[in-house]
């Protein structure tokens, strides 16, 4: 991406400012523009951006449902904002760097690592994470799976690879059992859970879902 | 008091029962110790040396001290200098001149000092300001130019002249006369790099103090109790009198690499003092890599001979491995040839240090260098004898101890020769070696795919421990409570003591509360050499046992009943003298405002140690790419009796993973120019996933008479050695080195041209 500056007057700071700043260099090139923007930006050649920061700014998220504000400074991942921010620890931070799945949620129904996505960008997005597949003592089928064939260890990478595997069954239903590993594959587990996941996941491809 | 025995009819152990927490965890409920977020809690990050070795110049903290939301700085200096005592000072109170200045700092990753922060990005961007003068000195990186140079002089901490350490030799019988006798006599050399834990959950806790004389953490910690304790010590160290108490309930893997709270600790608990406030100091990913812990190397020149028949009466190797600036490395002279009774040995290691992080315990420490070593060699052995590798390996397992087989007949002395045949037998079905087994590249082929299949095999220990206290409290409602200070690494361990007490109680495990990872419960001990479940299993009978007699005492009269008349069995209590029943509730109930408490420690006889093990690896190479791909793993394994099948099979089916990522992926590489680690991450560092794993097959060779043993390190111990075997029979050559990545299998391939 170019570098990118303010208009003149606008609030705001360059690119070059905000590294300077923050060091989140791979983050910074997506900061400068919200989401809307963005969309704006893939029509228009010329994107126009608005700045944030450096001081902390308004957030405000709908996570399981939930609608919670925060302040954050812009550079503040989605994860981060969640497990600093919000108490939402679920996601767990494990690389930090979009390599270990252990972060994954569903951004409108979408598998994401959100470590990788600022939490400015999630706004006016729905966000579930793993907490929202246990409510008023309803456990969803997928964890329920991964309980029933001892598909974890340490669990640290659990609630990622729930996050996947229901991501993969939302969008299909039938999906067979090398479809749900293909879903998998961008998440790493330790322990060495996989064979029980296996199980899990056939037993869950079996019900269709 | 009677005798305390396992029950003869079992009604849970040994079955599978789903862990209890499995969904809290699977659903992001269950804290771990990275979750915790307390009031007005702080964040703090550590600074690390970005050097090999370099000594401090000159540290000038006075702009980060005024950068936003800085609350506390302290280095590792002050954390260390503890002469201040005698002034009533703690380190702390001392400037870094006096503390740090001239620090010498010993690889890339050690720590500085830390920083405490209102937010994290804050404490982020203090850390930049730091500013830091390095003389940089000379280091050394690679072992086998510290071999060359060993003659020092020494680039590691310590007084040493050298880099290289004597590692100690051992001679057993005539190897030299063995080895001209010896009919059939090979030779070869065989390596496993250094790897690193990779916890998930990064080393780290919360600190918080209550008030000046006693402190919370939340460290993520496999030894609980044993953590409060080194942290306690340290600052009693520093003049400050205080108790600290631990708590882990969930912790994100360990694999023996935490064992205390470590430098993070006590910069943790400082900084938390200084600032007054709560302070959650978690390592990044990179620091994990770096700083955490790691499992040496190992590399071993063997020559192995013996008989054409398949006797093996030589083995000699002449080894070496890396601690990095730690100083106990992987090969261990002792248990060399490893599980084999051979008559002619001479062992030899060199301990080379290197400047980078130490070396911690790592799952089933030293095994599973010596059992690549060993198991390499016994492979290339029998195909030079032209012999099947499974027959020789039977043909060289020690027979079981004639005395041991008299008098204590579970021990593993008495046994192995049984176990390891039993085994390899069972191995051999699952895995049809009879059927698949051919000579050395003389297999299968698809195309440019080679088929290859190898055989390995593993031993351990698994002891039970004392110093291991449980606590059952039964109360009128019929509820019980299950109390142990120890941790659960991801083994079970929770559901372990709630199995055993529902066991002797007569209850389903659900039903119970288990409350574990707080030091303040009692004494256990830590998770290390696979003891937990055979210290606290034991623990818990006694415990449930003493508990459970106790109901009897008091309620029995109120009901004009004798103790001694009444029999428990699954959610009823019997009188036999009336043959009157009531169910759990209805006789706890009787207890009234009371309740009842049973205390157990670990006795002996109801656990043991010593297991085998055997894995088979089938794969297929291709020649023309050097890609491996791994097809099926059988593991056989036993650990006395199993409590809990289906955590058993998950922690087998575990470790033979670990053992896929030691043979396939994994390698801290560190540069020689820069002396930096340059795979600090997942990206390049490399673990495997769900579409590298193989079909697992685990068979759990069950041997309840034995009592219990511990199962979290033996399996993980010979994938590798199977891998590397299965590998070499494809081919018909020896990929030397871990991790068998497809430039090594061309390289292998390439030296026979
Ligand atoms: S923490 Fe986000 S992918 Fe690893
Ligand atoms: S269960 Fe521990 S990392 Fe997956």
């Amino acid at each position: 991406m170019s570098e990118t500056h303010p208009p003149p007057g606008k609030p705001g700071i360059s690119r070059r400012q905000f590294l300077t700043g923050t060091g989140l260099g791979a983050a910074a090139t997506t900061l400068l523009q919200t989401s809307e923007a963005r969309t704006q930006a893939s029509k228009v050649q010329a994107p126009k951006t608005v700045g944030f920061g450096p001081n902390a700014v308004a957030c405000e998220l709908v996570v399981n449902g939930a609608r919670i504000s925060v302040q954050i400074e812009p550079r503040v991942t989605l994860l981060d904002c969640l497990r600093h921010y919000m108490d939402i620890t679920g996601p767990k931070r494990v690389c930090d760097r979009g390599t270990c799945g252990a972060c994954t949620v569903l951004l409108d129904g979408r598998p994401i690592y959100a470590c990788t996505m600022l939490a400015l960008e999630a706004q006016g997005k729905k966000i579930e994470t793993p907490e929202s597949l246990y409510q008023d003592g309803q456990l969803h089928r997928v964890p329920a799976a991964f309980a029933q064939y001892d598909a974890q260890q340490c669990g640290f990478c659990t609630p990622g690879f729930v996050m996947a595997m229901k991501g993969c069954f939302d969008r299909n239903p039938n999906a067979t059992p090398d479809e749900v590993e293909q879903c998998l594959a961008g998440n790493i587990c330790r322990c060495g859970t996989y064979q029980q996941m296996r199980d899990a996941l056939r037993s869950l491809c079996k019900k269709g879902g | 008091m009677a005798e305390i025995k396992w029950p003869e009819k079992r009604r849970l152990i040994g079955t599978k029962v789903p862990r209890l927490d499995g969904p809290d965890k699977a659903t992001g409920r269950a804290r771990y110790s990275q979750d915790i977020n307390r009031p007005g809690m702080l964040h703090a990050l550590i600074l690390r040396s970005p050097y090999a070795h370099c000594r401090i110049k000159s540290l000038d903290l006075s702009q980060a001290q005024k950068a936003p939301g800085v609350r506390a700085i302290v280095t590792v200096g002050q954390v260390n200098y503890t002469a201040g005592r005698k002034e009533g000072k703690p380190g702390w109170e001392f400037p870094v001149s006096v503390t740090d200045v001239g620090r010498e700092l010993f690889y890339h990753g050690d720590e500085i000092l830390a920083i405490a922060a209102d937010t994290e990005e804050h404490a982020r961007d203090a850390l930049r300001l730091v500013k830091i003068e390095y003389e940089q000195l000379p280091f050394i990186v690679k072992e086998e130019t510290a071999l060359q140079k060993r003659l020092g002089p020494s680039t590691v901490p310590g007084k040493d002249a050298s880099n290289v350490l004597a590692g100690g030799s051992r001679t057993e019988g005539d190897p030299d006369g063995a080895k001209k006798a010896a009919e059939v006599l090979v030779k070869g050399t065989y390596g496993v790099p250094v790897i690193t834990h990779c916890c998930l959950e990064t080393h780290g806790l919360v600190a918080e103090w209550e008030s000046p004389k006693s402190l919370t953490i939340w460290c993520t910690t496999q030894a609980v109790p044993g953590t409060a304790g080194q942290l306690q010590g340290f600052l009693a160290g520093h003049g400050i009198t205080c108790s600290v108490r631990c708590i882990t309930h969930h912790m994100g893997g360990g694999y023996g690499s935490k064992f205390g709270p470590d430098i993070q600790g006590q910069l943790a608990a400082v900084l938390a003092l200084v600032a007054k406030a709560p302070v959650k100091l978690f390592l990044d990913r990179d620091e994990e890599h770096l700083a955490a812990g790691n499992r040496p190397s190992a590399t071993a020149t063997v020559t192995i001979g013996g008989s054409r028949n398949g006797t093996i009466s030589v083995f000699e190797a002449a080894s070496y491995g890396t601690p990095g600036v730690g100083r106990a490395a992987g090969v261990n002279i002792g248990i060399l040839p490893y599980v084999y009774e051979v008559r002619n040995v001479r062992i030899s290691t060199d301990i080379v240090r290197l400047n980078h992080g130490a070396a911690r315990a790592m799952r089933a420490p030293a095994h599973p260098q010596n059992c690549f070593i060993t198991e390499c060699a016994v492979d290339d052995f029998a195909n030079a004898a032209g012999l099947d590798p499974m027959e020789v390996r039977l043909k060289n397992l020690p027979q079981n101890d004639p005395a041991a087989v008299t008098k204590i007949p579970t021990s593993f002395p008495a046994l192995r020769n049984t176990i390891y045949t039993d085994e390899i037998r069972i191995a051999a079905e699952l895995s049809q070696w009879k059927k698949k087994w051919h000579p050395p590249g003389k297999g299968p082929t698809k195309g440019p795919w080679k088929h290859g299949i190898g055989m390995a095999l593993h031993t351990w220990g698994g002891a039970g421990r004392a110093d291991n206290d449980v606590f059952v409290t039964i109360s009128s409602d019929g509820s019980v409570l299950v109390q142990c200070s120890t941790q659960d690494l991801g083994t079970g361990e929770r559901t372990v003591l709630a199995i055993v007490v529902a066991e002797a109680l007569g209850l389903d495990p659900k039903d119970l509360t288990v409350v574990i990872g707080e030091s303040q419960i009692g004494r256990s001990t830590g998770s290390g050499g696979s003891t937990t479940a055979p210290g606290t299993a034991p623990a818990a009978l006694v415990a449930a046992i003493n508990a459970r007699d106790e109901l009897f005492r008091k309620v029995a009269p109120k009901l004009g009943l004798k103790p001694d008349d009444l029999v428990l069995e699954p959610n009823k209590i019997t009188d036999k003298a009336s043959g009157k029943t009531f169910t759990w509730r209805q006789f706890c109930a009787r207890l009234g405002v009371d309740t009842v408490r049973g205390q157990g420690n670990w006795i002996p006889g109801l656990s043991n140690l010593g297991v085998g093990g055997v894995q088979v690896a089938e794969v297929w190479v291709d020649t023309e790419t050097g890609v491996v791909r791994l097809d099926k793993i059988v593991a056989v394994q036993d650990c006395g009796m199993v409590i809990n099948k289906l955590a058993c099979e998950s922690q087998v089916a575990g470790g033979v993973i670990m053992g896929i990522n030691l043979a396939m992926f994994e390698e801290m590489i560190v540069d020689e120019q820069t002396g930096r680690m340059v795979n600090p991450d997942f990206e390049f560092y490399k673990l495997g996933g769900m579409l590298d794993m193989p079909e697992i097959i685990v068979h759990m060779h069950d041997m309840p008479e034995r009592g219990v043993i511990g199962i979290g390190e033996p399996p993980t111990i010979s994938t590798a050695a199977a891998i590397g075997n299965a590998i070499c029979n494809a081919l018909g050559v020896r990929v030397p080195r871990t991790p068998f990545s497809p430039d090594r299998v061309l390289a292998a391939l390439h030296a026979r041209k």
